[in-house]
């Protein structure tokens, strides 16, 4: 496989995603927004105590990697509605995985481009709203690792949306769909460390889930490493199939495509 | 020159797309028809190394259906199809390093992105080493102007600086066969002419074979010497560009505006006269009466002040064939 096409696809979406200092500085001021007044609501349900700085914690990771959630878009997605996707066949390149690269670009340079200024942030705010340190080095690194294949979770997700498109050739309504369900599911509305432990125990093995739950509950607890284990060994399968699921959509969407002509 | 080997050759292909619509009234809202649209139809030919071959056809005749097949952007539903020795649709990634395309009405490079990104995205998609892409890519931007541009991202530039760019792309990987597919749509003519040169002489120097389609017929004049002309997805000629254009022409007209009052005579009854205040008109096919003989004749009138000698405009020549071979 060229490795190096991908690298430079990955590289030059990147290079292309650092200029919209505009829509980073946007979507911060959102977030920013956002986190405060969930935090604050939360406050004013709860109280002040260990659980407000978890929660407050959670809020402020799930704006922080907000960014992460949605799809890149742009020409590519554009080609797809219209059925000129059909020409990228020319080119020798795996277009799935061409796409993820951009995915994976768009969300570590969008996410990294917020992240300063928003951990800047915590230190304006009172004290019981602002986030808390990972739990212990271990955690971080763990953290870390769990992130990244949250992003590539979330990458596959964008992608069956995109296949979805293949078929629908209108984006809106099921993208519109699967986002709302998304940010239900993965935590960003209601964080799901406060849903009814009997309710937890299904929805942290859901694949939304996986996507910055699982990542953010390392961050706050270190625990035995059985426990993580498990946990990052979900999130795996979690990816695998996605991505298994994703390709055959996406597959199938450009058969079609090819039989039908432009 | 069509000495070389044959690099693509086709052979009964036929492409039928479906489409499907809601059929009428309230009940088309649940079932769905199918309607069978003929794209090409037992379309057979050889194209050698080194040729210039152009398609010519009304708009819905084939032509791009053919170039998709060419390229394996489509499958077809019948025949066969080699392109150096390989069935496109079938060993898509093989063949895409032999071939470069351009479609005229889309782009291929990103969007969004400075062109030299684009062509860093192509030599390293196409695995081109990098002294070579170097190379070439200087000596593209050379030929092609494209000095001051390389830095802009592509939504930036003009339809022609695009275009341009589209074709530098196609010839990054250095690919022995070029497929055009209106590359001169849009284009003003300073950036025609200077198309038309940088094809001649990639087809000269380096030998690539090209396939184009154009409506502009003097786009074909300039570069193809061989046509293949479709009709409702059939290949109806596959010739000489010349010996097709006499069949046709038969719309020679002569202006001629005399010194004094005279008027030809003697004329055979199929030469059409039109006068317009001093100026008389003569349209006649070559074929059936010489231009010697209605130029004699014009002499013989009377003293001769203006003479001019058009040849039939190749549009009106196109729309005749169109229409005798019942395309229209």
């Amino acid at each position: 496989m060229n490795i190096r096409a991908y690298r430079t696809a990955f590289a030059v979406h990147a290079r292309q995603v650092s200029r919209y200092r505009g829509a980073a500085l946007g979507g911060m001021v959102t977030q920013a927004f956002f986190g405060v007044m969930l935090v604050a609501l939360y406050e004013a349900l709860a109280g002040e105590g260990d659980l407000l700085r978890e929660t407050a914690t959670y809020v402020w990771l799930q704006q922080i990697f907000f960014r992460a959630f949605f799809s890149t878009g742009g020409e590519i997605y554009e080609q797809i509605m219209s059925g000129s996707v059909c020409y990228s066949l020319l080119r020798p390149v795996d277009l799935h995985l061409w796409c993820v690269c951009r995915e994976m670009a768009a969300k570590i340079v969008g996410v990294t481009m917020r992240l300063l200024p928003m951990i800047l942030i915590q230190f304006v705010l009172p004290e019981s709203w602002r986030m808390l340190p990972p739990d212990s080095p271990v955690a971080f690194v763990r953290f870390a690792l769990s992130l990244l294949t949250g992003f590539l979770v979330i990458a596959q997700v964008n992608m069956i949306t995109a296949a979805v498109t293949m078929r629908t050739l209108d984006n809106k309504g099921f993208s519109g769909l699967i986002n709302l369900v998304m940010m239900i599911l993965a935590g960003n509305i209601v964080p799901l460390t406060l849903a009814p432990e009997r309710l937890q125990a299904v929805l942290r093995w859901q694949p939304f889930a996986q996507m910055l739950d699982a990542p953010i509950r390392m961050w706050l607890h270190a625990g035995p490493a059985g426990e993580w284990a498990l946990s990052f060994g979900v999130q795996l399968a979690w990816l695998a199939g996605l991505t298994v699921f994703s390709r055959c959509l996406w597959g199938r969407g450009i058969r079609r495509i090819e039989l039908q002509g432009g | 020159m069509s000495e070389g080997e044959i690099i693509i050759r086709a052979e009964g292909l036929t492409k039928v797309y479906r489409r499907t619509s809601g059929g009428k009234g309230f009940l088309g809202l649940f079932r769905r028809r199918t309607e069978e649209v003929r794209g090409l139809t037992d379309a057979g030919f050889e194209i050698r190394r080194g040729e210039v071959v152009g398609l010519l056809g009304p708009n819905g005749a084939g032509k791009s259906t053919t170039v998709k097949l060419l390229t394996g952007i489509l499958t077809a539903d019948g025949g066969a199809c080699g392109v150096m020795g390989r069935t496109p649709w079938l060993e898509r990634r093989k063949i895409a390093a032999d071939i470069g395309a351009v479609f005229g009405q889309r782009m291929q490079l990103w969007w969004d992105v400075p062109v030299l990104d684009s062509f860093r995205l192509l030599r390293d998609i196409y695995s081109v080493p990098e002294a070579r892409w170097k190379a070439r890519l200087d000596e593209l931007t050379d030929a092609l102007e494209l000095g001051g541009i390389l830095q802009v991202p592509m939504r930036q530039l003009s339809l022609g600086q695009r275009m341009r760019a589209e074709l530098c792309g196609s010839l990054l990987h250095e690919p022995s066969i070029l497929f055009l597919d209106e590359p001169t749509i849009g284009l003003d003519a300073v950036s025609k002419l200077r198309l038309r040169d940088f094809l001649r002489a990639e087809n000269r120097e380096r030998g690539t074979t090209i396939l184009l389609t154009t409506h502009d017929m003097a786009d074909m004049l300039a570069l193809c010497p061989r046509v293949l002309v479709l009709g409702r997805g059939r290949l109806l000629y596959d010739g000489g560009l010349d010996a097709l254009l006499r069949r046709y022409d038969t719309e020679h007209t002569l202006r001629c505006v005399f010194d004094g009052g005279a008027e030809p005579e003697g004329l055979p009854p199929s030469v059409g006269v039109r006068r317009e205040g001093e100026a008389w008109t003569l349209t006649f096919a070559p074929a059936e009466i010489p231009v010697g003989e209605v130029l004699a004749k014009l002499l013989a009138a009377g003293p001769v002040r203006e003479l001019t000698l058009k040849e039939q405009d190749t549009d009106r020549l196109v729309a005749r064939m169109y229409a005798d071979l019942k395309l229209t």
